[in-house]
């Protein structure tokens, strides 16, 4: 099958959306399908052989985060060659309402068109206003997947229609393997709790975490704070009014960094405030072995099976994320009970069961004949 | 004003209110083609799904009154029951009645491949793991294929609720599509949750 996968945000900006992409490119591929991917990028070098640039991007700002997107004239153009020379059995545009090359997709695809809503949102300005404007290119969409329960009901709400549910997926085999790292591995007096994501980005909960530090200090000493993902954590450090030497900061780090960090990590933490639909990073955590704390969002709630798979405590709140990490530190045996269901529960996001999935849905809308082209044989050729 | 450019006017305001027809036209026109093909697809899994379930009755992997009951329900829904997709008949009369013969056979499976527990055994034998798996993949699949009908005929539905559609006759004479009911949970978890 021939698979045009398509992309809002630039392809060197690491996100979650583009990581499921490469992997959902990477995993059809190796099942013998031929993939490519159309993605903005400013930089075309170190793309993988299956991406191809949609133009350079503008940052704008769109549900809570900057985002680098692409439009106007010349990427129309790129869009609209890429899938007339791709001559595509599906398209699958990811983020479809996101104003960058998908939402061009819509308009130009004759290929089924297959859409996958990852974030839960509020209902923006800019999407009331549109809406009308949106209407028709949604019509094109034949199938809608959302990653989660809190993304379906975003859909339904704000989009009417329906959507079926298929999770993103993790290479849980690989985290699972993964040889920890002994720079990052905690002792019983000193025990390692690691975030990942964004720093100065407010509903990634950064202030959230640093909020608790001192607190969980107060009874363990020796705990050290990891901290990796881009930003300033200077500046968000003397936001929170702590002194330097309170977290190890671990700059961005590689994808191998990654699996190890998940593997040698007592305690991950997730203080997500918001607009997160899903928490792939809570999987990939568990799938490692970490033991996991994280906000109470329903994307999360939903992952961690209601708390049997992690500590939950109250969005937002540094006091009740502090009780958490000293109840997880305190109780070795519950937090292990923990994580040996986590260890479990996390098959059902192994790559191998979703992207059967998403074949299933691709199958269900390629049996369908590609639409005729032509206004004047849509308009005289009958209405049938 | 003089009469040319009064003219004029109503040339341009009939230009833009025809552009905007041919647009509601349009998209009507792409919403009926997604109903049509969604309903060939949705019918041809409904097929598979009825044949895979006699395909798993006839590997003994049910009891023998299960075996019979089935057996009689895919039987029904494959070859008795009305097709989705026929050029006369009344879509939405056959579409009901053929919702209820599909939710019969969903029922009768469901009775007959019992709790998580009987369904492990099953899928421990591996002349019967291979045909329960075909079973749960069409059965996904009809899911699927259902939910993605009803949501091409909602939207329909919706366009042509638009008091213009009517009046101009912009549906042509398409029938106003009706969503296909039916009780499709065989095995616990739908692709919604």
């Amino acid at each position: 099958m021939r698979v045009g996968l398509l992309t809002p945000y630039a392809w060197d900006v690491p996100g979650g959306v583009n990581f499921h992409i490469r992997d959902l490119a990477e995993n059809l591929i190796a099942r013998g399908h031929e993939v490519q991917v159309l993605a903005p990028a400013d930089d075309e070098r170190d793309l993988p052989p299956y991406v191809t640039s949609a133009g350079s991007t503008i940052p704008v700002n769109y549900n809570g985060s900057t985002a680098r997107v692409s439009f106007g004239p010349i990427v129309s153009r790129s869009v609209e060659r890429w899938l007339k020379e791709g001559a595509h059995d599906v398209v699958h545009i990811h983020e479809p309402i996101v104003p960058s090359v998908g939402l061009i997709a819509l308009r130009a695809a004759t290929a089924p068109v297959v859409a996958t809503f990852h974030s839960s949102q509020q209902r923006s300005r800019a999407m009331i206003v549109a809406n009308p404007l949106l209407q028709p290119g949604l019509e094109r969409i034949s199938a809608r997947i959302a990653v989660s329960e809190a993304a379906r009901r975003t859909v339904v709400e704000h989009l009417g229609g329906d959507a079926v549910v298929i999770p993103n997926g993790v290479d849980v085999g690989r985290f699972a393997q993964a040889a920890p790292d002994q720079r990052w591995q905690g002792t019983p007096e000193a025990p390692t709790i690691g975030f990942l994501g964004r720093i100065d980005e407010p509903r990634k909960g950064m202030q959230v975490l640093l909020g608790a530090v001192t607190a969980v200090r107060r009874v363990h000493p020796g705990a050290r704070f990891l901290i990796a993902g881009r930003g300033d954590i200077d500046e968000a450090l003397k936001t929170a009014g702590l002194p330097r030497d309170s977290v190890e900061y671990l700059g961005e780090i590689s994808e191998a960094d990654k699996l190890a960090l998940f593997a040698s990590l007592d305690l991950y933490v997730a203080p997500q405030t918001g607009g997160e639909s899903f928490g792939i990073v809570l999987v990939e955590a568990m799938s490692g072995g970490a033991g996991v704390v994280a906000s109470d969002l329903v994307a999360f709630r939903a992952v961690l099976d209601d708390g049997a798979s992690g500590r939950i405590f109250r969005t937002g709140d540094s006091g009740d994320l502090a009780r958490a990490l000293l109840d997880a530190l305190g109780n070795p045996e519950e937090t292990a009970r923990l994580k040996r269901y986590a260890r479990t529960a996390v098959a059902r996001y192994d790559w191998s069961t979703v992207a059967a999935r998403i074949l299933d849905v691709y199958a269900m809308v390629t049996a369908t004949e590609p639409e005729r082209r032509g206004l004047l044989t849509r308009i005289f050729r009958g209405r049938r | 004003m003089s009469g040319a450019e009064v003219a004029l006017i109503a040339i341009g305001v009939l230009a833009i209110v025809g552009v905007v027809l041919v647009n509601l036209a349009q998209r009507i026109d792409r919403l009926h083609r997604r109903v049509i093909s969604s309903r060939s697809v949705l019918e041809g899994q409904l097929v598979k799904r009825a044949e895979a379930a006699a395909e798993l009755a006839r590997t003994d992997a049910l009891d023998p009154a299960s075996t019979l009951i089935v057996g009689e329900a895919a039987w029904n829904a494959a070859v008795q029951a009305p097709r989705l997709v026929s050029g006369t008949s009344d879509l939405a009369q056959t579409g009901a009645e053929r919702g209820l013969v599909e939710s019969e056979l969903t029922m009768a499976l469901r009775a007959a491949l019992g709790d998580e527990e009987d369904l492990e055994a099953l899928r421990g034998r591996p002349e019967t793991a291979a045909a329960l798996e075909g079973l749960e993949q069409a059965c996904y699949r009809t899911q699927l294929a259902r939910r993605f009908h009803n949501d091409a005929v909602v939207a329909t539905q919706r366009l042509r609720q638009n008091p213009v559609v009517p009046l101009l006759r912009l549906a042509g004479r398409a029938a106003m599509p009706a969503t296909f009911e039916m009780d499709d949970e065989v095995f616990r978890g739908t692709p919604s949750g």
